[in-house]
């Protein structure tokens, strides 16, 4: 891809965010992505980044700042070494390394941290990232604990820093769309979420030499993890918490260690209720030893259903008109007329398999968005609208989730939460 | 004065079934009676679940004789002979991919001690034939309770209507395009008789329960767009005229409809 061609499909990226952001509703529901979408122009004044945690994930992260407009990689830091290196392929050669995340923070000339650290490490990691003086951006979810996420924000408050968590579906165009096209009517009152992360592998990575199997495959223990709820489901229940435009009432759940019995902590079966207020309700399941449905949010509504990682809205069928029940009114009525047959044999209640129309506005580089929108918060020390209290009621559903399949029972939301 | 009508509605052969009933009142029961003609027979002929069909079917499979103690199962096989012969053969509830060769020629039917034999393996599978069957006896039922003025459904595409029109006159039934539900593919009116539509698309003709359109002789899958309409006196001979215009290569086709191009009809639905 040429300069120009990156350039011209970055500002469709941005023109299409900005359609959806814009419609009606949109302003309250997503008041993050005008703003994200709406700045950036190129600088010279680049908001000075330190990376901590070079893994996939944090390397990840790192290709899509380099992308932006508005913030630079200043400096990275990892405890394992082959992360680092990896990792400098990406950056400039000036740029400083660290193994010790406090070193970092020492040496200044940082404006902010991005956090791609194993989740039981987040929230020391954010209070360091604060008690330096630095905005922070930190990957969902938020941290191993519901008192941790709430001390985040807390913290966040008292220093009047940004605090960002990685949701990059809410800068996702089509994300925005179908939201848009919801908020719109054109699928009804929406009653149900059916939302699932299905795949078909252990999620274990192989372990290097020198380094312990807890430490690479963190997801798959308990203190430092709760697993498919924290690294998967929290991505979807900020969907639905979205779309329904509330956090739930209640959770009930069930979670097993169900197929990959090899010494992991954490469920690799999980299937959970949330209910909202009015009777709405998110059901979600995620397993590792299937992947024939996938990564998923079905949103339903009386008039329709919107797939958005398919990328597809679905208009429900009109009941069929029974020919010959018209036929015995128009009877009744002294009429007779031609009766239309033939519709196809009626085979009852199956799945309907449509092929719906295209939501549009596919993928781009949302994550990128997520940088420049951060890189803007920053510059204006001024968070953007309604991301924080997105990611946090997301993290506390997750977290709340594995409470009530652990305790197999019912759990209500929180009351404790901090004020946002 | 309006005209008096009933109506019972009910799920059978993996279809929606209607009975309308028109003007006076025959017996309060015709309609349930009719019901259970109905019902008799998809519990006869099922091959979903365990009937009698089944049983016969797994003694045929087992290279037995198979005798046929079902009332119904066997006036279903008497008028598959009558109707395989009025197609040319193509219909077939014999054929069936797995067995090559398997075919209902090849099956003795022995009226007169009511047994089936086969000298290979073979499984008789009723299809659409058996809503038109079943029609029939519904009809039978209504007519021998005194109905005279009725209009029964299978779904839709098997209707069979008794007597004339409530107002007069010949049924009248249309099929649309099954691409394009504003354009007619055919018209048609009724009286005394039945109607079958056979189709390889449209909503339904990939439901996960039917099964493929075979042409008997070379166990062909006809997978061509195509619309079949075939009015009889009986619902049996139309379900099995559509299928065999379904499944017929041209030159049968040409002679099945040349024997009464009326009440027989093909549509190619290629797109142009």
């Amino acid at each position: 891809m040429t300069y120009k061609d990156f350039d011209l499909s970055r500002r469709t990226f941005l023109d299409r965010v900005l359609m959806a952001a814009a419609g009606a509703g949109m302003t309250a529901a997503a008041p993050w992505a005008a703003i994200a979408a709406g700045t950036a122009a190129a600088t010279s004044d680049r908001v000075r980044i330190g990376v901590i945690g070079t893994g996939d994930r944090g390397r990840t992260l790192i290709q899509n700042i380099n992308k932006t407009r508005n913030c630079m990689v200043a400096a990275i830091c990892d405890t394992y070494e082959p992360n680092l290196t990896k990792a400098r392929a990406w950056i400039g050669a000036g740029t400083r390394t660290f193994s010790d995340h406090r070193a970092m923070l020492d040496a200044g000339g940082l404006d902010a941290v991005v956090i791609a650290t194993p989740l039981n490490l987040h929230a020391k990691h954010v209070f360091d990232g604060f008690d330096a003086g630095l905005h922070v951006w930190c990957e969902k979810a938020m941290a191993r604990t519901i008192p941790d996420c709430s001390a985040m924000v807390k913290r966040s408050q008292d220093s009047r820093k940004i605090l960002q968590i990685g949701h990059q579906r809410m800068f996702h165009p089509t994300y925005l769309n179908a939201l848009r096209r919801a908020k719109a009517g054109e699928i009804g009152s929406l009653t149900q979420i059916r939302a699932s992360w299905h795949r078909n592998n252990s999620w274990r990575r192989p372990v290097p030499a020198g380094v312990s199997d807890r430490q690479i495959n963190w997801r798959l223990y308990r203190d430092s993890s709760a697993g498919l709820m924290t690294e998967l489901a929290t991505h979807q229940l900020q969907v639905g918490n979205w779309f329904f435009d509330a956090v739930p009432t209640r959770v009930m759940g069930s979670g097993s260690i169900c197929f990959w019995k090899d010494g992991r902590e954490v469920y690799d079966h999980v299937a959970l209720i949330y209910e909202y207020a009015g009777g709405r309700k998110l059901i979600y399941t995620s397993l590792l030893n299937n992947a024939r449905y996938g990564c998923e949010e079905q949103i339903q509504g009386s008039k329709g259903t919107i797939e958005p990682e398919l990328g597809r809205i679905y208009q429900e069928l009109p009941p069929k008109a029974l020919a010959l029940q018209r036929m015995r009114k128009e009877v009744a009525r002294g009429q007779k007329r031609t009766v239309p047959i033939g519709g196809a044999t009626w085979f009852p209640e199956l799945p309907v398999t449509t092929p719906g129309e295209s939501l549009g506005w596919g993928e781009y580089d949302e994550t990128m968005l997520q940088f420049e929108g951060f890189g803007e918060a920053v510059r204006a020390n001024r968070a953007l609208p309604g991301l924080l209290a997105q990611a946090y009621a997301a993290s506390v559903a997750s977290l709340l989730g594995e409470q009530a399949m652990d305790r197999g029972e019912a759990l209500t939301w929180p009351t404790s939460l901090v004020t946002i | 004065m309006s005209i008096r009508a009933d109506v019972e509605r009910f799920m059978a052969m993996g279809t929606r079934v209607e009975l309308h009933r028109f003007g006076p009142a025959g017996a309060d029961d015709a309609l349930r009676v009719a019901r259970r003609a109905i019902e008799a027979v998809d519990d006869a002929l099922t091959i979903h679940r365990p009937s009698a069909t089944t049983a016969l079917n797994d003694r045929l499979l087992a290279g037995q004789d198979a005798p046929i103690d079902d009332p119904v199962l066997l006036d279903a096989l008497l008028s598959v002979e009558t109707v395989h012969e009025a197609t040319l053969g193509l219909f077939d509830p014999a054929a069936d991919r797995r067995f090559s060769g398997s075919a209902w020629h090849g099956i003795v039917f022995d009226r007169a001690t009511a047994r089936l034999r086969a000298p290979y393996p073979v499984a008789v599978d009723f299809g659409g034939f058996g809503k038109g069957f079943a029609l029939d006896r519904a009809c039978a039922a209504l007519r021998a309770a005194g109905v005279t003025t009725a209009c029964l459904s299978a779904g839709e595409s098997s209707i069979a209507v008794i007597g004339a029109h409530p107002l007069g006159g010949g049924w009248p039934f249309a099929v649309p395009h099954p691409f394009d539900s504003n354009t007619l593919l055919v018209e048609v009116e009724l009286l005394d008789q039945s109607l079958s539509i056979s189709a390889t698309v449209g909503a339904g003709a990939a439901a996960p329960e039917r099964s493929a359109m075979l042409r008997p002789d070379d166990h062909a899958v006809i997978t061509a767009p195509r619309c079949t309409v075939a009015v009889a006196a009986s619902g049996a001979l139309a379900e099995a005229l559509s299928t065999a215009l379904l499944v017929a290569d041209p030159a049968r086709a040409d002679r099945l409809l040349d024997r009464d191009r009326a009440n027989r009809f093909r549509f190619d639905l290629t797109p142009a």
